[in-house]
């Protein structure tokens, strides 16, 4: 599939669009499922609880996934080559949550392009920051 | 406390897991769980591929090797995070063969007192040797 932009037209600075999202308590157990990662900290408000967490939290795994989708629906599906995230803060389902993308750098060498990516609560916290290069053809 | 480390124990594989083979179906239900849309990730046919994250639903059945460092209380922790190098797509059929190794493990001292991280490398890779994917997950105890 070809990317969705062109290497020659990416800018340093750039920003991907943007993508609200409201996450919904059953998508989040939907990817505990798929991703092999069903506990009650992921899948239930009382067993969370029980676990000394406020209810059930999105798994750091699935928050990146997000981000790696931002990423590709952007740049074109199968550019992604690399993406690393730091998990700072819980992300709890039922409210919005703001994927966000800033190109931080392009190699003409190797077209490739380096990108800080982000994860932002409904409180404009970061909970989710990293990284994540893109190659393009 | 600083960390009585015995460097030895960092690169040594210490597990390794087989599994699969993957399904069509669990390569759709993963990606649509994250709201994927793209058909090279969800529809099934021979062009169908695994979302690039698919990986980390994969681990060692040994979560860390017996030889860390004793003032790490691993039974206290949280998932620090994650970084992915991608290799060949994860494609129906695979068997991923998951190779763990104690990657780095340091201190860092805080506010509240000395952070331990471990991080653990899973190398993944299919029956063709092809690698899929280096994943380093990162965790933090106290």
């Amino acid at each position: 599939m070809p990317a969705r932009i062109r290497f020659e037209t990416v800018e340093e600075g750039d920003e991907l669009p943007a993508r609200d999202l409201l996450l919904e308590k059953d998508q989040v157990r939907a990817y505990a499922r798929a991703a092999n990662q069903w506990s009650a900290r992921f899948t239930d408000d009382d067993g969370a609880r029980k676990e000394g967490l406020p209810g059930m939290i999105t798994p750091g795994n699935m928050t990146m996934g997000l981000l790696a989708t931002l990423v590709e629906a952007w740049a074109g599906a199968g550019t992604l080559r690399r993406i690393g995230t730091t998990f700072r803060g819980l992300v709890l389902p039922g409210r919005v949550v703001k994927l966000c993308g800033t190109v931080t750098q392009r190699v003409e060498s190797d077209r490739t392009v380096e990108v800080d990516v982000w994860l932002e609560t409904d409180e404009g916290e970061r909970a989710v920051i990293g990284t994540a290069t893109v190659k393009f053809d | 406390m600083p960390l009585d480390l015995d460097p030895s124990i960092l690169g040594q594989e210490f597990d390794r897991a087989e599994y699969g083979p993957v399904t069509a179906e669990e390569l759709i239900a993963f990606a649509r769980a994250l709201g994927e849309t793209d058909p090279r990730y969800t529809a099934a046919g021979p062009d169908l591929v695994g979302h690039p994250t698919f990986c980390v639903r994969y681990k060692g059945k040994k979560f860390y090797p017996e030889n860390l460092p004793k003032n790490i209380n691993v039974r206290s922790g949280f998932d620090a995070g994650k970084d992915l190098e991608l290799g060949v797509p994860v494609r129906p059929g695979d068997t991923i063969t998951v190779r763990s190794t104690a990657h780095e493990i340091y201190e860092k001292t805080g506010r509240t007192g000395s952070m331990y991280f471990v991080v653990i490398r899973f190398t993944m890779t299919n029956q063709r040797g092809e690698t899929l994917a280096v994943v380093d997950n990162r965790f933090m105890h106290r």
